[in-house]
């Protein structure tokens, strides 16, 4: 990059190269989703760099403070919306921290594995389309083969495929099915076998080291700095998982490295990605080894059966399981008065939630701490001094979603 | 109750307070978040107090509340930080006046501040004293209304490029002003 910082823009005479403004996106196909950068262009190379969002804005904050707790779940499918499972689990434990309950240990380990499936899917979609832009069609081709199986995986769990809302506050939907530990069993055998596979394609291959080291560097202080989070804060140098730092589904039951980059460019960034995967499905190995038996929905206080669901097959057979249900879906939840934070580490970084609630049904303030958001607004220190060709490059290995930045 | 109840340090928080005494209010430790409130003039040199001497380096939000249009002061700005070494968090309040929500900005001491404060902005109409380029980021910049405050309703109000008053505003939507700041009661909101 420095070759391209040095490049004298003079063109002989006193004539000078003029900036060109040229406008990515929003419709872009490496801008993923709605995105918009104003590049400013000196020749070939960024001068300046806006990242310019909210083209998917959807007014989540607001809808939030007008539903009730349990209706907001749908809402959280459709903020990365490549990992919705894993949104479904955040917003549960945030409403369970706010209400101070706790689901019972096998939701626990069934969220862990739900969290750990989107996380997979998630890193999958990122890495195939980031090797898309690239010019490497294979890589997505193949990650969407696993892909597939993933979801495949989730419809089992939930029955939709992408737009799960499967977690409950105090527990979840339904349980697994009888037939999901063996077919988890074998994704999770097969999986690292596949992740050779695309590393075999990727790690050494000589253009890609080329397309990524020592480009789209962020430094340590940029990051802390820009609140990144996540791949993005780890591929430069820092050390910091929420599921190590502040376990939550007791991740603390299970065994896995965090991979940490040195240099913080692109390659940093795809190798915490791919490292996480294949640490993703050793958490799964353990999640489903010691998956404990036991209810999935919280019935250990009176606060929690005023503010946990019944189970749903009781509902449909049981009288005094409909009227349950029919008071704390209408007016029995009981939220305290005051407010929590609660992030969790989801496959782009931190989600958090943000809730206030001044007692009752709703939320007075539900805010959502979406990871893209933060993560993006660095493109505008990171992008200037680089050639055009290497936009793709850093925004592919920052790996962001529209749906949490925008909200 | 629920076992996530170690997330704030209250021994950081105590130490803010130790450290600025007259600018904040004791912590307040409330399901395992410590919450220090502080006085809006002083907030930028608290937060830098946290970042610079008690580790909390990394920025993790900065957003705007809401209390109702009848609640004096009416608004919040709260900073979530985080100490990257132990993993703690401290939460920074501030609370602002119904008119006029004016809060110093918190750019010179985060950078990454710069667009959560746009969006503060954009939702609830709170200007951020100093920053550099404070526009609207998620509504459109011709939106005359500040959706996330109370009296905004949730299907919103039709297009809004139709001539009518602006919530929060004391200026017809349609002259060209798109950032309206509050200057007297509103006339005409719901």
């Amino acid at each position: 990059m420095t070759d391209a910082r040095t490049l004298d823009v003079e063109v002989g005479d006193d004539r000078h190269a003029e900036a060109m403004m040229i406008n990515m996106g929003p419709q872009h196909p490496s801008t993923h989703g709605v995105l918009r950068l104003v590049l400013e262009l000196d020749g070939e190379v960024i001068a300046k760099a806006e990242p310019v969002i909210g083209y998917l804005h959807r007014g989540k904050e607001k809808i939030g403070e007008n539903l009730s707790w349990h209706q907001f779940i749908p809402y959280t499918d459709r903020l990365d919306y490549l990992a919705p499972l894993a949104n479904n689990v955040a917003y549960a434990v945030a409403c369970e921290k706010l209400m101070g309950i706790d689901a019972p240990p096998r939701a626990q380990a069934i969220r862990v594995i739900c969290a750990e499936l989107a996380r997979i899917s998630a890193h999958l979609l990122g890495l195939g389309a980031y090797a898309m832009d690239l010019g490497a069609m294979t890589v997505f081709l193949w990650t969407f083969r696993e892909r597939e199986a993933i979801y495949s995986l989730i419809e089992r769990i939930c029955g939709a495929r992408f737009t799960t809302s499967y977690t409950r506050i105090g527990g979840l939907e339904r349980d697994l099915p009888e037939d999901f530990p063996a077919k988890l069993d074998a994704f999770v055998k097969e999986f690292p076998g596949r992740v050779d596979e695309y590393e075999g394609l990727l790690s050494r291959n000589k253009i890609w080291i080329r397309r990524t080291q020592g480009v789209g560097v962020i430094t340590k202080e940029q990051a802390l700095q820009y609140g990144l989070t996540g791949p993005n804060l780890r591929g430069s140098g820092i050390e910091f998982d929420q599921r190590k730092v502040h376990p939550y589904c007791g991740y603390e039951q299970y065994e896995f490295e965090v991979p940490i980059g040195s240099v913080g460019d692109c390659y940093d960034r795809y190798m915490c990605r791919v490292i996480e995967m294949r640490e993703s499905a050793r958490i799964l190995r353990q999640a489903l080894d010691t998956l404990p038996a036991g209810p999935i929905l919280n019935r250990d206080s009176q606060d929690a059966l005023k503010t946990v669901l019944p189970e749903k097959e009781k509902v449909l057979t049981n009288m005094e399981a409909l009227i349950h249900q029919f008071m704390v879906a209408t007016d029995s939840i009981n939220a305290p008065v005051g407010e929590v934070y609660f992030g969790a580490e989801n496959p782009k970084g931190e989600l958090g939630f943000f809730l206030r609630s001044d007692g009752g049904l709703k939320a007075d303030r539900l805010r959502i701490r979406g990871p893209s958001f933060a993560n993006l607004q660095v493109l505008r220190e990171v992008l200037p001094g680089h050639m055009i060709a290497d936009v793709m490059a850093i925004l592919g290995s920052i790996d962001f979603v529209m749906g949490e930045c925008d909200r | 109750m629920s076992t996530l109840t170690d997330h704030g340090d209250p021994a950081a928080g105590a130490a803010l307070h130790a450290a600025f005494p007259a600018a904040t209010d004791e912590p307040v430790t409330w399901h395992g978040d410590v919450t220090v409130q502080v006085q809006p003039a002083h907030e930028a040199a608290v937060i830098r107090h946290a970042k610079d001497k008690l580790g909390f380096e990394l920025f993790i939000d900065r957003f705007g509340a809401d209390r109702g249009e009848d609640s004096e002061p009416r608004f919040d700005v709260i900073t979530i930080l985080c100490n990257v070494q132990t993993g703690k968090r401290l939460h920074v309040r501030t609370t602002l006046p119904a008119l006029d929500p004016v809060c110093p900005t918190l750019v010179h001491v985060f950078r990454g501040a710069d667009w959560f404060e746009r969006e503060a902005w954009d939702m609830y109409g709170i200007r951020f004293e100093g920053h550099p380029d404070l526009r609207r980021i998620l509504m459109p910049d011709i939106f005359p209304d500040f959706p996330l405050r109370k009296e905004y309703p949730v299907e919103g109000q039709g297009a809004f490029a139709a001539p009518r008053r602006a919530i929060g505003g004391n200026k017809d939507a349609t002259d060209g002003h798109v950032a309206i700041i509050k200057t007297q009661p509103t006339e005409g909101a719901q």
